[in-house]
């Protein structure tokens, strides 16, 4: 095994890493701008400076040569070297900053160098914050600056593509942006242009940046050059909390970091897992904070007469009390059940439970796979993030033909979350004369069309469970609180800076961002009270738990698995996996 | 030096039409083609070639000074696939102007030193590198190019051989950093002109990955007088360290300027007194740049005894690069000068590293601010303090080249630059 000595520490390493990887392996810092993990590297922000050097062996007997003081000689690099492209080899002496003033003279050099011709308009930038720049700056930059001459000037607010917006003088020409379209997303839509202190990434003429990923730039742009056209100014980001969850617009099962203010959700960013997205995610993922956010069903609404054209608002006993009145007057023949991929398990598994119990009926479910619009990486055929997890639960899969049948036979129908008429499955001719009780999320046509509507919590209003295209079981974190939630008591929660420090009559508060919503599986519980049934959950644990119990392969799992191992991998049995 | 007078040029000889091919045949041309390829008891296997090549230490003649034939040694042995050789006639340094006498001139010389190199080396494809703006130098390359596929001379089994190798022009795009060899390979293969970082060398990971040597034109154009006449032929003219002739490019305020082929290690003055016949309108010899803009100045009165090769040129403080030596008489501005050579790197940085691509503007800057009298002795020591800042921590040499002439012509001529500035107490640190 190889051995080298950073800062008088001695290491020993297996194969070839490189040094910048290894040192910040060792929780040391090393400063740097262009390096990202998941690229290559091309050492030109010549940041990451490291003095390196090797000891001295004897040609002959192999024995390490020593000075007048019994040391070992050092054979030291002529120049300073970038680490984040260095071999480490056998017998390698570096000195970071901690140890050499000349290297914390570089990096100093380096980010004078940067910040001469960079617009330093941290107070009305987006990164500011969360910028690289600015907290190395702060970290090892200059106390000043001596540039006492013209800056640079270049584009600003350059449209690149629908959804990211540049701001050439604050780019540092890290090329993290061009090697990602070139070595992640292969859509080669971004390069450098220019020369010299003049150059700063760009399309081709007439073409725009409209790479599924585009937005993957925006992260990884280590200064505010790149934005989002949607979130630019939008927020601070010391302003915001920022809560794990997961990408539900399709069923890779992307992980992602929700961030909100206010109970709204203003932007979504990839997290690192590196079994499902590595850093990244898709720009539709990004567009669920509309779904999140917008168009909320909100509070219990009924149809007081078919021939109404809108539903009114109700209350939750009423909601409860219609409900039964309506499964009761029906012989339970004529009710059809429907689940839903794009719940959680504990939402389908809660909503199982019910119907086996009180309706006497398996739910059954539709899948969303559009063949064809997978790309290999994030994108992928199943539209909904949950398939896998209806499969698990055993509920009944139905194709388009025996979905239709069904509802021509049914006169009531309880559905979850799918639209099936935008989807285009049924049209409003077809449903009219059913009762169609709908528990959904969103205003959609399906909601529309129904007798009643009960609202329900979103992806990011609960802590609920979801299992991939891969089979992988993950979890989401509530990022945002409904009416019935409190930040404080609801230890899952991120509290922000506002949430810990401001008040209740901040003039940033808006209650009306709380959306008067409840879990499916309080709602269950709540309504099989009215059979003399108790379904009591009060948490999306206690329906996992539940269901641990019933299905093998969620056996032992659990949330704080999920969270320790990045989620847990399933083994779906054979005929689960043959129906899929 | 007393034998230049009768020196007989060897690069461009004085042979009237010799860019023509039965001209260039005629003379001697591809005779020593000829024999690396059907001599088998001199030439046994191309390694004797690279040993010869090797033993006579052309040392490279783009400005690193690198023994060619060791440079050639460094390829791994052939497995088959492709291997390239890029030739780099890019040729952008201020006051450099050698390697298009060689295209207009002697064209063929070179295309045979380069077809020698392609054989030593087991080489597929050679790529010929030519400055864009050299229009009609690569025009004439096009109709030399064209003459010796069709004598047979390029292309498939060459002089009736089992050696084929393929000769492709390639026009730069005006980008000075495309002279340098790693971003030259960058530019062949349709991308941006920034320079590699290296390791992996060329000679492991070159054009499309693949073993990639390049040499200058004028080095590879020393090769079949080398093959024809032996290492030691080579070795005997010049000086010992740096042997072989020289295309001295003298350029600036002498009577006749121009491309000279002598001996290496010529005394500067000599060179500029009898060469060049002595400075225009008679005025006093001030400084020199020796090789190209990026070498360090040289004042007047460190020039007596100086001779052109490398090992002297460093103890004097500068370097040889491409011998393309610029001569300023009394009434030359340094401090323009300096500023007009910052302009230029300025404009030509890739902007691949952070302390070239934002150093060499800054340092134009603040020059420009010198030029117009608005500068303070304290911006003189701003300046000498960046370009400790710019030099060796870059990809590429490109930083050092625009430091360098900062850095030395303040430091040689500083109570130039103090005259036009105004005094200041403040310090840089």
């Amino acid at each position: 095994m190889a051995e080298i000595v950073i800062d008088g520490i001695t290491y020993s390493f297996d194969g070839k890493p490189k040094l910048l990887d290894f040192i910040l392996s060792k929780d040391k810092d090393v400063p740097f701008f262009c390096y990202h993990p998941s690229m290559s590297a091309p050492a030109n922000c010549r940041m990451c400076m490291v003095k390196v050097g090797q000891y001295v062996k004897n040609r002959e007997t192999g024995d390490y040569e020593l000075d007048d003081q019994g040391e070992r000689q050092i054979r030291w690099f002529p120049k300073l070297q970038t680490s984040c492209n260095m071999d480490m080899m056998d017998d390698m002496i570096v000195h970071t900053h901690e140890t050499d003033d000349l290297v914390k003279r570089a990096h100093k050099d380096t980010l004078e160098m940067i910040l001469i011709n960079h617009p330093l308009d941290c107070p009305i930038c987006d990164q500011a914050g969360e910028c690289p720049l600015q907290i190395q700056t702060y970290k090892y930059g200059p106390e000043g600056s001596r540039f006492e001459v013209k800056k640079q000037h270049k584009p600003k607010h350059v449209q690149l593509g629908p959804r990211v917006t540049l701001d050439a003088e604050r780019c540092i020409n890290c090329t993290r942006c061009t090697r990602f379209t070139d070595e992640i997303s292969q859509s080669h839509q971004l390069t450098i242009t220019r020369r010299g202190d003049k150059n700063h990434p760009t399309t081709a003429p007439g073409t725009e940046f409209d790479d599924p990923y585009s937005m993957n730039t925006i992260d990884l742009c280590p200064v505010g050059a790149l934005t989002s056209t949607d979130f630019r100014f939008k927020a601070r980001v010391w302003e915001m909390n920022q809560t794990p969850g997961l990408d539900i617009t399709n069923g890779k099962g992307v992980n992602v970091d929700l961030w909100t203010r206010d109970n709204v959700v203003l932007r979504i960013t990839p997290r690192h897992n590196p079994h499902v997205n590595e850093y990244w995610m898709t720009d539709k993922g990004r567009d669920a904070i509309h779904l999140y956010n917008e168009e909320r069903l909100s509070t219990p609404a009924i149809r007081l007469h078919p021939k109404d054209i809108s539903l009114v608002m109700s209350s939750w006993d009423n909601a409860y009390q219609t409900t039964q009145e309506i499964v009761e007057s029906t012989d339970p023949k004529q009710i059809l059940v429907l689940g839903s991929p794009y719940a959680s398990v504990e939402e389908n598994g809660a909503w199982m439970q019910f119907s086996e119990a009180i309706l006497k009926q398996l739910p059954s479910y539709t899948t969303h796979i559009e063949k064809g619009s997978g790309d290999g990486f994030l994108l992928v055929d199943d539209q909904a993030p949950n398939t896998h997890g209806c499969e698990l639960l055993g509920l009944k899969k139905r194709t388009k033909a025996a979905f239709k049948k069904a509802v021509a036979e049914a006169k009531v129908i309880l559905s979850l979350h799918d639209d099936y008429i935008e989807r285009g499955w049924l049209s409003e001719e077809e449903i009219k004369g059913k009762t169609w009780i709908y528990f959904g999320t969103n205003h959609t046509q399906m909601a529309k069309a129904a007798t009643l509507t009960i609202p329900i919590t979103c992806a990011v209003e609960h802590t609920a469970s979801y299992i991939n295209v891969d089979q992988r079981i993950q979890r989401t974190y509530p990022a945002k609180e409904t009416k019935y939630t409190n930040r404080r008591l609801d230890l899952e929660m991120s509290e922000g800076r506002l949430d810990r420090f401001g008040t209740k009559f901040d003039h940033w508060v808006n209650e009306d961002h709380k959306v008067d919503c409840k879990p499916l599986w309080e709602i269950v519980g709540d309504l099989s009270l009215l059979w003399g049934h108790t379904l009591s959950y009060r948490h999306g644990r206690d329906v996992l738990d539940a269901l641990g119990s019933k299905i093998p392969a969620l056996e032992g799992v659990t949330y704080q698995a999920m969270d320790d191992q990045r989620g847990l991998l399933l083994t779906l049995s054979e005929t689960q996996e043959a129906s899929s | 030096m007393s034998d230049w007078r009768t020196y007989e040029p060897v690069l461009i000889p004085n042979i009237a039409g010799l860019n023509r091919l039965e001209t260039y045949r005629k003379h001697g041309g591809y005779d020593a083609l000829h024999a690396v390829l059907h001599d088998q008891n001199t030439w046994p296997d191309p390694a004797s070639v690279v040993q010869e090549v090797k033993e006579a230490n052309i040392r490279g003649r783009g400005g690193a000074g690198f023994n060619a034939g060791l440079k050639w040694s460094f390829m791994p042995p052939a497995d088959g696939r492709p291997r390239y050789l890029a030739c780099n006639g890019d040729e952008s340094e201020p006051g450099t102007f050698k390697d298009r006498k060689i295209f207009e001139y002697n064209p063929f010389l070179f295309i045979e030193g380069a077809t020698i190199a392609a054989y030593a080396m087991s080489i597929t494809t050679i790529y010929v590198y030519i400055r864009g703006e050299y229009r009609s130098w690569i025009h004439k390359m096009e109709k030399a190019v064209s003459d010796a596929y069709d004598a047979g001379l390029l292309g498939q089994n060459i002089l009736g051989s089992d050696f084929s190798v393929d000769l492709v022009l390639h026009s730069g795009a005006g980008a000075y950093i495309c002279g340098e060899e790693t971003s030259l390979l960058e530019s062949l293969e349709g991308k941006r002109g920034y320079p590699r970082v290296k390791p992996p060398f060329p000679s492991q990971r070159g054009l499309w990955g693949r073993p990639t040597t390049i040499n200058n034109i004028e080095t590879l154009s020393n090769v079949p007088g080398v093959i024809r006449n032996g290492a030691d032929w080579f070795k005997s003219i010049g000086v010992d360290s740096h042997p072989g002739p020289i295309l001295y490019g003298i350029s600036g305020h002498v009577n006749r300027p121009g491309v000279y082929e002598l001996p290496s290690g010529m005394p500067v003055m000599t060179l500029i007194e009898e060469v060049a016949q002595g400075m225009r309108n008679g005025k006093k010899l001030k400084a020199i740049i020796p090789g190209g803009s990026s070498t360090p100045i040289l004042p007047a009165k460190d020039l007596e005894d100086l001779t052109m090769d490398a090992d002297a040129l460093r103890g004097a403080g500068s370097m040889m690069g491409t011998a393309g030596m610029v001569v300023m008489d009394e009434d030359t501005d340094i401090v323009e000068t300096l500023w007009r050579i910052s302009k230029f790197y300025h404009h030509e940085s890739c902007g691949q590293c952070t302390p070239c691509r934002e150093g060499t503007g800054w340092l134009e800057k603040i020059l420009e601010k010198v030029v117009t009298g608005q500068g303070t002795t304290r911006d003189l020591d701003l300046l000498l303090d960046i370009t400790s800042q710019m030099e060796g921590r870059t990809i590429c040499a490109l930083a050092d080249a625009a430091a360098w002439p900062v850095r030395y012509t303040i430091s040689r001529f500083r109570d130039e630059f103090e005259a036009r500035c105004k005094p200041s107490l403040i310090p840089v640190g």
